[in-house]
């Protein structure tokens, strides 16, 4: 009986010390919010998680707790929870979206930590869309430049080569544009565009036939050039294209990419991650990469790694340190290979990348291209209105194919629209 | 009990409407939590200049610059339009379909039951899931519809319904109606079945027709029932945001742009919540009168 209760106060007080150790272990788990779209993203996710598990490795007492959010909730999802005062520690935003939050002063300037811990941002891709107010608040983590992906078999049948100019990419999108079956509805595109969805997207599409004829938004100093002869001709292109259904009508970005990766749509201009798409599809066989028919092809930045400003200095050491391993040598040369995708760091190895991406070369070459010709899908001048000229050049550009109006008195009409918006 | 000390006896008759208060007041609280303080902080938003709003910044300095904006604004009275067709156009569809669909399964027939879980079911569907189902149907591309228009020879070339704004128009109009006829069926069939059988019995006995026993019995027995589900479907097509956004998105050309989506817009695409206010507040207003006008002359004029 003694020997019981003996065990049995041993047994508490074993109970008990292990307790009082456990208990502060546990008071000093720390947990940070990661918020971001890509989560479930096949590639890019992967990236994030190897982030993730290497920062839980060396911080074993903080957890981060990564949160996914669709891509059109995304803006109003963040917008809520900063206004609420609960943003999450680390912010991913993408590259044209940022901006409003920095306005607000939301994101923490990043240069005392990028000094301290001697972070070399210098070539880093996209890095200078980051400064805002003469500040970085921000990491790029992502500057693409298109590729061109076709359906070699779609084109032998019809005894078309791969395109290598406008001239001949419409003329190959118009022959393979067809009704296979012969039930009065064409079900097969020559190209595949989303022309249903949001502004963002919708102005990306067209930038692909408006730099080539070599249109831009707004010059250098961010004054707004629509109104010129090559922006109409890029217009007119794109009313080409769509007026004559060489493209799907009304179907999203994710919609299209699915089609071409199926074998409905003959070519497709799009960023790198189309790679991933086309793997899951059944025309991947059939399905080459080469770099896009135009020049220069539609680049730019995509999306950004920050800190939120209003966070407990303990918890912004930490963010840092996340930022510090994602930006690494080592997880910048495995965002080449796991997320297929140029990684921004000019120090990434990326000779693994190839095995993984076979087209490799071709990324880097097309976002060189898009780089060195200052291409961004952001134009400069109109970074806090972005959605609100996205949108503006969506809606002109869809009464300009609905009312088929001129594509020169279109021109005229966003440029008096977009010099209305930047003077709000 | 000690003069001095604070009693409340709610058993005294004077005193027993306390008890209904108390009982209450949890609820009241409760709403005016969740109703009240986000209306009056959006009331107080409408009248400042503000683009993100949060509730630790100070005060900007009132402006009715919104409200100006907002009524020397096309997009506005663009978007009252598009609302005011969406509500004639669903609720006249809803009631007719609704109504109908209500005498027939108020009939007795073999496979009633299964015939009122058919016409209930739309509305069991979530909003969403319906707005995929309709997006198939209409996809201009690949959807049922084109097909079938094309089989019957009704038109010789596809019709892009998402890029035609009367296309556009007519496919979240159907889609609503679709949505929204249910309720109205399920309101009508308890009001019919609430009018007793006695009426439509004397009617018959004085050689009344069937369409003059709908005409004199049951749609005026039905009025204050159909008088409240007016009003609810009115609201419903005011507020209703999933159906139009995941569709449309409020376009092509802002054919189908109703306040509720020149709303969300202003708020979390163009960052201009005070002025997504000032629409918020006058969409309410407007709600107010329209549902205060319907409730007081339904029932009697009709």
């Amino acid at each position: 009986m003694k020997a019981s209760i003996k065990s049995v106060l041993l047994g508490g007080l074993a109970s008990l010390v292990l307790a009082s150790t456990a208990l502060p272990a546990l008071s000093q788990q720390k947990t940070l919010k990661f918020v971001s779209w890509q989560k479930d993203e096949r590639g890019v996710g992967d990236w994030w998680a190897s982030v993730i598990k290497e920062f839980e490795a060396k911080n074993p007492n903080v957890k981060i707790e990564w949160t996914k959010v669709e891509r059109g909730a995304y803006a109003d999802t963040m917008t809520t929870l900063f206004a609420g005062g609960k943003p999450p520690e680390i912010v991913h935003l993408a590259s044209f979206e940022f901006q409003k939050f920095a306005d607000q002063g939301w994101l923490e300037d990043l240069s005392p930590y990028v000094k301290s811990s001697g972070l070399n941002l210098d070539g880093w891709a996209g890095q200078s869309a980051c400064q805002w107010k003469g500040k970085p608040v921000c990491v790029m983590l992502l500057y693409f430049g298109n590729i061109f992906a076709y359906n070699e078999e779609m084109l032998k049948k019809e005894g078309i080569s791969p395109p290598k100019n406008w001239a001949e990419y419409i003329a190959a999108a118009r022959k393979l544009t067809k009704d296979t079956n012969g039930d009065g509805i064409p079900d097969q595109f020559g190209t595949g565009h989303e022309t249903k969805g949001g502004g963002g997207q919708y102005l990306s599409e067209l930038m692909n036939y408006t730099l080539d004829a070599g249109g831009r938004w707004t010059d250098a100093n961010g004054k707004v050039t629509i109104n010129t002869p090559q922006m109409v001709e890029g217009l007119s292109r794109w009313k080409e294209v769509v007026k004559n259904s060489l493209t799907p009508r009304d179907l999203s970005a994710g919609e299209t990419r699915q089609m071409f990766a199926d074998g409905r749509i003959a070519m497709k201009l799009d960023g790198p991650w189309l790679y991933p798409i086309i793997l899951r599809g059944k025309a991947k066989d059939q399905i080459k990469i080469a770099a896009p028919p135009f020049n220069p092809p539609l680049g730019g930045s995509s999306n950004i790694l920050g800190m939120a400003s209003e966070i407990p200095a303990d918890s912004k050491k930490l963010v840092w340190d996340f930022i510090t391993i994602a930006t690494s040598d080592k997880f910048q040369s495995d965002f080449a290979t796991l997320a297929n995708s140029t990684p921004p760091s000019p120090r990434a190895k990326t000779d693994g990348a190839k095995g993984a991406t076979p087209h490799f070369d071709i990324l880097v070459q097309t976002a060189q291209a898009a780089s060195k010709a200052g291409v961004d899908r952001i134009p400069k001048g109109l970074e806090i209105q972005y959605n609100e000229f996205a949108k503006m050049i969506m809606e002109e550009s869809q009464r300009m194919i609905i009312q088929d109006l001129d594509p020169k008195a279109v021109a005229a009409t966003m440029q008096a629209k977009a010099e209305a918006i930047q003077k709000q | 009990m000690a003069g001095g000390r604070f009693s409340l006896d709610l058993a005294r008759p004077s005193r027993q409407h306390w008890l209904g208060y108390i009982l209450l007041a949890p609820a009241v609280l409760l709403i005016a939590a969740i109703i009240v303080y986000p209306l009056i902080v959006s009331v107080d938003l409408s009248f400042q200049n503000v683009g993100i709003a949060r509730l630790d910044q100070p005060r900007r300095p009132f402006t009715t610059a919104n409200y100006e904006r907002l009524f020397t604004s096309p997009d506005f009275w663009n978007a009252c339009w598009v609302t005011l067709k969406l509500i004639v156009v669903v609720t006249s569809a809803c009631f007719i379909l609704g109504l109908g669909t209500a005498l027939l399964v108020n009939n007795r027939f073999k496979g009633r039951s299964v015939a009122r879980l058919l016409v209930a079911m739309p509305w069991a569907v979530p909003e969403v899931i319906a707005v995929v189902i309709f997006a198939w149907i209409f996809d201009s591309s690949f959807g049922l519809m084109n097909w079938v228009f094309l089989s019957l020879g009704l038109i010789d070339k596809t019709i892009n319904w998402f890029s035609d704004p009367d296309a556009a128009f007519a496919v979240v109009a159907t889609t609503m109606i679709w949505k929204g006829y249910p309720f109205v069926s399920i309101m009508s069939l308890a009001g019919l079945q609430s009018i007793p059988e006695d009426y439509y019995a004397a009617a018959r006995v004085d050689g009344a027709s069937a369409l003059q026993r709908l005409r004199y019995i049951t749609l005026p027995c039905l009025m204050p029932v159909i008088g409240v589900t007016t009003v609810l479907v009115m609201l419903w097509i005011f507020r209703d945001f999933s159906i139009i956004y995941v569709l449309t998105g409020g376009g092509p050309l802002k054919a189908t742009q109703t306040l509720s989506i020149m709303t969300y817009e202003q708020a979390f695409s163009f960052f201009r919540m005070g002025y997504a206010s000032a629409i918020g507040v006058v969409t309410l207003v407007i709600c107010v009168i329209a549902a205060k006008l319907t409730m007081r002359r339904a029932p009697d004029n009709l």
